[in-house]
């Protein structure tokens, strides 16, 4: 019995890998990925190294140390320059020369409104300025603090807010990060439906074709839809383990290599940080899975009961929409993790793939609900397979029209 | 003796809506026949077929493969060709072939192994690693028949076999056919090509407007049904074919065929022919062929129909 769900999941996955539009999804999005932000730092590197080194003439005489300090973090070579009359001459010769990049002039105006005059010989890019414009600001506002005794470190830092939580949660990490909860409920999104509609697609191409009717005389249907589900499943999972695979890879050792020709982008870094931690990251393959097969036991169903890609493109809408419904709500549930209307829309089996990971990432689920919505979800799976697998063994074999939902009820009742 | 039994249809009905497609078919396929099921376009042959493969249910009556379970006996012993073939596409051929194997029980290397040399044998040596959809229709057919029989079944069911294959390939298939045969396998096939059922069958089960017309083992059926067809060459009048004995006149080959009433003597017609000044050069009592037997049992107008070739006029589902 098992022999032949096994033909079909091998076929479905043999097939699919096989296929340009996966080699083409799977291999190519994350090169193209990486190629965007390698590629950029490749250019940046080729930059001249001069424009990178800047002379500092200060004429307040105390922002120099703080400056240089700020500039070298970002990635700039500094060096001072004493104040004397023709010092501004003798910078703009080492400029034109290509030995420095540029000058920054700093006066009494710089302490009290923090601005300053850059001489360059190429306008530098938004991100250089912003860069320049920042330290500079900062280093005054230092100095002025610090004149008033203010511990400046300390509190431009930021400050701290200590989140005690009063119950137990599963979460990514102390902060809600609203980043990795939304991208991760999209992405969710993305998957599932991509997927399960090339359920529908295939189940319906088999019916279309009427190859169905010769292999539903050597195996049970409820076998086959089992088949199609799981090795289009496998795919599903082939490919987000080498997108992972490779998503780390670019973190691991593409991202230092973007910071290190781009310093001004070393914020960057602090995605990783923010990116989920492997209990997460199993949470997150759980709820693709349970998602993957109850909607792809749904979109089964449809393509079975459809004669045409016009009337499943129909008849997919109902199931559709209940897909869409929790990525329309996922920002507010993100927002308000702990609201009672986020818990019961998340504990909805079929919203919980997208809604209940979006308040794990973000930090708002209890361990408890989670371990609920799980429960849940297998026992929708079950019951959505029951069902499915009726409207599926009947549907498969019909031609004509689509059937009317009383027929569908009697589909399912009689099967 | 159940047992003696391939297929067996009892009192089976299937109507969709008002219109009713198989009408209470009593039907027995022995074990190690060839059968021909026959009838026009319409006439339910294929609705009979695919109760008998379980894709329809009957809305009365019952259908048992080798005396059991129609489920369990149709996955491990039967092999399908539909009418409407189906394919996947995309597939490689011999991927395909396997693929159909591995779904009944036989291993992928054996799979591998039969189909190859299926495909030697239909001619279709270098197709084994292009796709399905790169071949032409016909022999998109063959690479299906090849799948309804990789599994070496006991019980082959064609339906409408011969319909897309040009004369070459239709001989090679009833070659095929008669080699399954000898090895004891049992063969079940639709056709409304009266020749062909002729050529190949053993028995033959025809059928008109839902209903069976007649069931029988086909030498006996032609024994049976001698008497009733004359052969004849002339010259001279022919006013002396109105008699009471003759019912029909078709033109046959260069001459005509009477075909005769029940009961009537064929030496009255001679005798009348020869008074009236008729010079005969032929005049041979003949078997039957299928067709008049059909025109026969079923009425001129079933007869007609079935004339009609495949495709021409719809089937019903």
């Amino acid at each position: 019995m098992w022999t032949n769900v096994r033909a079909v999941i091998r076929r479905e996955y043999m097939q699919r890998v096989r296929s340009r539009w996966f080699i083409a999804s799977t291999v190519m999005a994350p090169v193209f990925m990486i190629g965007l932000m390698v590629v950029p730092a490749y250019f940046a590197q080729q930059g001249d190294e001069s424009e990178r080194t800047l002379a500092v003439v200060d004429g307040t005489n105390v922002l120099y140390e703080r400056l240089a300090s700020k500039l070298e973090e970002a990635g700039y070579d500094v060096f001072e320059q004493r104040w004397h009359s023709d010092v501004v001459t003798e910078l703009r010769q080492m400029a034109e020369d290509g030995a420095i990049g540029g000058f920054i002039m700093l006066d009494e105006l710089t302490l009290e409104t923090g601005e300053a005059i850059l001489y360059a010989t190429s306008r530098p890019n938004l991100i250089r300025q912003v860069t320049l414009r920042g330290a500079i600001s900062r280093a005054a506002l230092e100095f002025q603090l610090q004149q008033q005794d203010v511990d400046v470190d300390a509190l431009l830092a930021g400050g701290e807010l200590r989140i005690e939580m009063l119950a137990e949660t599963v979460s990514g990490g102390d902060d809600p990060q609203f980043f990795v909860a939304y991208m991760g409920s999209f992405l969710l999104y993305m998957v599932i439906l991509v997927y399960a509609i090339s359920v529908m697609r295939a189940t319906l191409e088999e019916k279309t074709s009427r190859i169905v009717e010769v292999i539903i005389s050597s195996m049970e249907p409820w076998h086959l839809m089992l088949g199609k589900i799981v090795g289009v499943g496998a795919v599903s999972m082939t490919q987000m383990a080498i997108w992972l695979f490779v998503g780390g890879l670019a973190f691991v050792s593409g991202l230092p290599m973007l910071i290190a020709a781009q310093p001004e982008l070393a914020e960057l870094s602090t995605i990783r940080d923010a990116l989920p931690g492997l209990g997460v990251t199993g949470l997150f393959v759980g709820f693709f899975v349970f998602g993957f097969l109850m909607y792809s036991g749904l979109y089964a169903a449809v393509g079975a009961m459809c004669n045409s890609d016009e009337e499943a493109q129909q008849a997919q809408f109902p199931v559709l929409l209940l897909l869409v419904i929790p990525i329309v709500m996922v920002v507010g549930v993100i927002e308000n993790p702990s609201t009672p209307l986020s818990t019961g829309l998340s504990l909805f089996p079929l919203f919980t793939p997208i809604l209940m990971w979006a308040r794990v990432a973000g930090g708002g689920a209890p361990a408890a609900e989670v371990a609920l919505s799980f429960v849940l979800m297998f026992l929708a799976t079950l019951a959505i397979a029951w069902v499915a697998g009726r409207i599926y063994k009947v549907g498969i074999l019909m031609a004509g029209k689509r059937p009317t939902l009383p027929e569908l009820w009697r589909w399912i009742k009689e099967a | 003796m159940k047992g003696d039994f391939a297929v067996r249809l009892n009192g089976v009905t299937k109507r969709f809506g008002k219109h009713t497609a198989v009408d209470h078919f009593d039907f027995d396929v022995p074990r190690g026949v060839i059968c021909g099921l026959l009838g026009p376009n319409g006439s339910g042959k294929t609705t009979s077929i695919r109760m008998i493969m379980g894709i329809l249910h009957p809305d009365e009556g019952s259908v048992s493969l080798f005396g059991g379970d129609p489920d369990r006996m149709r996955r491990e012993k039967v092999g399908y060709l539909p009418e409407e073939r189906g394919v996947y596409k995309k597939m490689r051929c011999l991927e395909f072939i396997t693929f159909l194997g591995e779904i009944r029980g036989v291993p992928r290397s054996e799979g591998r192994k039969r189909g190859g040399s299926w495909l030697d044998r239909l001619g279709l040596e270098g197709s084994a690693d292009k796709k399905v959809e790169d071949l032409s229709k016909g022999m998109q057919q063959k690479i299906q028949f090849i799948g309804t029989v990789i599994h070496e079944p006991e019980l082959l069911i064609l339906d409408e076999p011969f319909s897309g294959l040009d004369p070459i390939n239709q001989d090679v298939l009833e070659e095929i056919v008669r080699d399954f045969h000898a090895r004891g396998t049992t063969i079940l096939f639709s056709t409304h090509l009266m020749d062909q059922a002729e050529r190949l069958c053993q028995r033959v089960c025809l059928i008109s407007n839902a209903r069976k017309v007649l069931d029988a083992d086909l030498k006996e059926l032609k024994a049976a049904e001698r008497r009733g067809v004359v052969a004849v060459e002339f010259e001279g009048p022919d006013d002396w074919l109105r008699g009471p004995e003759i019912e029909r006149v078709e033109v046959a080959g260069g001459g005509l065929h009477l075909i005769l009433r029940d009961g009537a003597d064929h030496q009255e017609i001679l005798k009348r022919g020869v008074s009236a000044g008729a010079r005969f050069l032929r005049f041979d009592l003949v078997e039957p062929r299928l067709h008049e037997i059909f025109v026969r049992h079923a009425g001129v107008d079933a007869a007609t129909a079935a004339g009609v070739p495949a495709g021409a006029m719809g089937e019903r589902p």
